[in-house]
């Protein structure tokens, strides 16, 4: 197992070059640059040339990608145009409220999706089940932005129970750990609401598929035949297997959680990653986009190699070596 | 009974919170709350190239001269005097001027802070303010220490010296800018002067509290103001990020006093019926435009631009894209605020949609209508593109209505989706062999000073990344942008303004479009703000007071 990780590990390390090269080229290609949002009437051609000669040096992708490779491991990242400061303290500011709502929205899907899920597949096409399975098509067929919206309009303009907009409230006096932490945890009601319940609807698609697909086998059968409870059966036996594929969308869920709350950040307002990333494309900010990328791409290598190694641990019978 | 439990809960949850955040935000009445989206955290003022960045730098900093709500240049922390020559700026500092942490603003401040904006690794969007000046070249260059175009004579007299030949009436802005402590941001490094970028610290009436990126921003009144008849009556400014989908219902809940909804009839109309709204509406200080690429065969001719500007009908343009009360026809590349306007429009063509009149012009120029219903001319068909970027709605309202009218003129116009920066990267940034399009339209933002210099309309910008992309030259107009740039008696120089009005207007290497009110949403229990167009929120912050 351990050879196992070493070498996954060790084989990140070309994939990780390769994405980084496509991304160095696909930037190469896009059309402006830095400086072509640097519209001030006032500033002459030359005084445009020379900065966007400062922002963006005029040497070929593959040299660019040499430099930043070179840089990154010794931990410069570079600098942020439009914010002006290292990409890594950037990211760091943005990545918090990121991540909370990340964790939060999860908990919230694996906490809903789940058990939906199991209820679903053991009493299909029951009434319980219609009903989970249209709503879960809801879920999933709901924008999030229209989700949200709608929940803004009802909790935060008409009954004014939960606030319009933000992360915290900036005029909180002297707050001490628990008043912030309750702050936090009352702006970050509706996005998670709104992020956790569209990925319940998956979660619970994908528990039910596979679940119906492990309690028609043998072995459960096997189970039941020596006279277990039906509980025992299903939550012992069954779920365990039915987790595989869970994982794997575990897996490969963590990154896109990070990429795919754009939409709630911005109609909350939520100073986050996603938000960032947009305007740092549409600025052309190409150090920002190709730290935030950077670390995208290498948390998705991650996720796959952890759901890997959950997979040995749900299911005795995969084993790495 | 769990689904229940559940649901009790989590009202438990939310109830326990709304008690601590309703419990917490008293004591903040006197703090002035701004809804904004879109400040990137540089705030320094000869960094700063965003308008919301600029807003913060503008309460905290001051610089040697502002603009009153005239548009004129005024002294802010000093006085000063033009020589006869014109070259000489000499200020004089006021009395007992003070940063807000307590140490004396004096000459060698401000010579530091414009010596930074001429320094070698400078890497801010201002060069243009210090390049005007004396022995520029070889300061920047790092030939020299010696920077001649700036000169302390003591404590509180300074002199700017303009390189030969540069007089201009619109050199004087170029003092505007904030002063930096020469202690404060000592560097030797632009990473060392950017780091303090998050920690701003001048002489104005708000002192920076805190931040967090894309949440809020927070300024408290500067007690320590050095003239304190003129310090802030509030106690601080509260600069919230709210998003453009928010705005309305922020304001209606009063959740923030004031902030700029995007200048729609609807967003208008919502704010009129908030009764706790006041609203402010007044002219941009800036233009929509259309370049025409004159370069090209279909477009060289002016009756044929002529001609696709009549067959446009900018007025049903304005009523669907922002509503007839909030932008009006565009005819000069000049802002009908500025006192260089012609003070008698009619001598501009505001040319009033008119099908047939477009025909003629067409006919003139030699395009004559096929029997497929376009236009031809000796074998070779009028097509067109148009470059239009989605960043934006406008761009997408007036391209898809000329497809339409156009189209009865007897045009092919083939409309190219992109974003922003890929039109630039086809118009303004490649040199003028390779510049792509026929058709492009954009926003621009005026200075306060009318000279077009290195504007869309001088031919001298007809370079890579100049703002000119038509390739249009006319030697009168080059004449009298420079006459115009050069003279000092303001009554011959609108004069030469309306001549080059006049001229581009008939010529059209662009066309200006319209020129858009902004409006803002102001919350009743704020008096003292009174915006126009030259007078921004942070000019009127002395005077606001709150109930």
């Amino acid at each position: 197992m351990r050879n196992y990780i070493i070498r996954r590990l060790l084989q990140m390390i070309p994939v990780f070059l390769g994405i980084l090269f496509i991304l160095f080229f696909l930037l190469d290609k896009t059309p402006g640059g830095p400086a072509s949002n640097l519209m001030d009437p006032k500033m002459t051609p030359e005084q445009r040339a020379e900065l966007a000669a400062k922002l963006d040096p005029d040497i070929p992708f593959y040299e660019k990608f040499v430099n930043w490779v070179g840089e990154a491991i010794q931990g410069n990242f570079g600098y942020s145009i439009t914010h002006k400061k290292p990409v890594t303290e950037v990211i760091g500011d943005y990545i918090g409220p990121t991540f909370a709502l990340a964790l939060c929205s999860l908990i919230v899907a694996l906490l809903i999706g789940v058990p939906c899920g199991i209820v679903s597949a053991t009493r299909q096409y029951s009434r319980v089940d219609n009903i989970l399975t249209v709503v879960s098509l809801i879920g999933i067929s709901i924008p999030s932005f229209f989700f949200g919206l709608l929940l803004l309009k009802f909790f935060a303009v008409d009954i004014k129970i939960f606030p319009l907009f933000g992360l915290q409230d900036p005029l909180l006096m002297n707050p001490n750990f628990f008043t912030k932490l309750a702050d936090y945890a009352y702006h970050l009601f509706l996005p998670t609401l709104v992020l956790g319940m569209g990925s319940a609807a998956t979660f619970m698609r994908y528990t039910r598929s596979s679940m119906l697909e492990v309690i028609r086998q043998d072995y459960i059968r096997t189970a039941r035949a020596k006279g277990l409870r039906e509980k025992v059966v299903i939550y012992k036996h069954a779920f365990r297997n039915a987790m595989i594929p869970i994982i794997t969308l575990l897996g490969l869920w963590l990154p896109s959680l990070i990429s795919g709350a754009l939409m709630t950040e911005t109609i909350f307002a939520l100073p986050g990653l996603g938000k960032i990333s947009v305007e740092a494309v549409n600025a052309r900010n190409y150090p920002l986009i190709l730290g935030i990328n950077a670390m995208l791409a290498m948390l998705t290598l991650i996720g796959a190699l952890v759901a890997d190694i959950l997979y040995a641990v749900a299911d005795p019978r995969i084993k790495y070596d | 009974m769990n689904a229940k439990k559940l649901w009790a809960l989590v009202l438990c949850v939310a109830m326990m919170a709304m008690i601590f955040a309703g419990c917490s935000s008293s004591n903040s009445t006197n703090i002035l709350k701004m809804g904004l989206s879109g400040y990137s955290g540089v705030f320094n003022p000869i960094i700063a190239d965003n308008l919301y960045d600029s807003y913060v730098c503008a309460t905290i900093f001051e610089g040697l001269v502002k603009i009153d709500e005239d548009g004129e240049v005024v002294g802010d922390l000093a006085t000063f005097e033009l020589s006869d020559d014109h070259l000489t700026y000499t200020f004089t500092l006021k009395d007992g001027i003070k940063f807000s942490d307590g140490t004396a603003l004096t000459t060698e401040d401000v010579a530091f802070t414009y010596r930074t904006m001429a320094a070698p690794y400078y890497q801010g969007p201002r060069a243009y303010a210090v390049s005007s000046l004396k022995g520029y070249e070889e300061f920047h260059s790092g030939a020299t220490e010696e920077f001649p175009g700036i000169e302390v004579i003591d404590e509180k007299t300074i002199k700017f010296t303009i390189a030969d030949g540069q007089a201009a009436p619109s050199n004087a802005e170029n003092f505007q800018y904030g002063i930096l402590s020469k202690d404060y941001y000592a560097h030797t490094t632009w990473e060392e002067l950017v780091a303090k970028n998050e920690k701003p610290m001048g002489s104005g009436i708000m002192v920076f509290d805190s931040w967090a990126p894309k949440q809020y921003i927070k300024l408290m009144k500067n007690t320590n103001y050095w003239d304190p008849d003129r310090a802030a009556k509030i106690d601080g400014v509260l600069m919230s990020e709210v998003p453009d989908t928010s705005m309305l219902q922020a304001l209606q809940n009063g959740e923030i006093d004031f902030g700029m909804p995007s200048a729609s009839a609807e967003n208008l109309k919502a704010l009129e019926g908030m009764d706790n709204i006041n609203i402010e509406n007044y002219l941009g200080n800036g233009y929509t435009y259309m370049c025409f690429n004159t370069t090209r065969d279909t477009l060289s001719d002016v009756r044929v631009r002529q001609a696709l500007i009549y067959a446009l009908d900018r007025k049903s343009f304005i009523k669907a894209e922002y509503g007839e009360d909030l932008a009006q026809v565009g005819m000069a590349p000049i802002s009908p605020t500025s006192w260089a306007y012609p003070d008698d429009p009619s001598v501009l063509n505001a040319y009033d949609f008119d099908l047939e009149k477009a025909g003629q012009l067409m006919d003139e120029a030699g395009w004559i209508m096929g029997e497929d219903g376009y236009r031809y001319k000796d074998g070779q068909k009028f097509a067109v593109n148009w470059l239009v970027y989605t960043d934006s709605t406008w761009t997408q309202t007036i391209s898809s209505m000329a497809a339409d009218s156009w189209k009865q003129l007897g045009v092919e116009l083939d409309i190219q989706l992109m974003d922003f920066d890929t039109v630039a990267s086809r118009t303004t940034e490649p040199a003028p062999a390779d510049k792509d399009f026929d058709i492009y339209t954009m926003g621009f933002t005026l200075s306060v000073d009318p000279d077009p210099t290195g504007a869309l309309f001088d031919a001298d910008a007809y370079v890579a990344g100049g703002f000119n992309a038509s390739g249009y030259r006319n030697e009168r107009a080059q004449e009298l942008i420079k006459e115009g740039r050069a003279e000092f008696d303001t009554e011959k120089r609108k004069d030469i303004y309306e001549e080059f009005a006049v001229l581009m207007n008939q010529e059209l290497p662009h066309v200006i479009l319209a020129y858009r009110n902004e409006i803002w949403g102001v919350n009743k229990r704020v008096s003292g703000m009174d915006l126009d167009t030259y007078k921004d929120w942070t000019a009127c912050l002395r005077d606001i007071t709150l109930s």
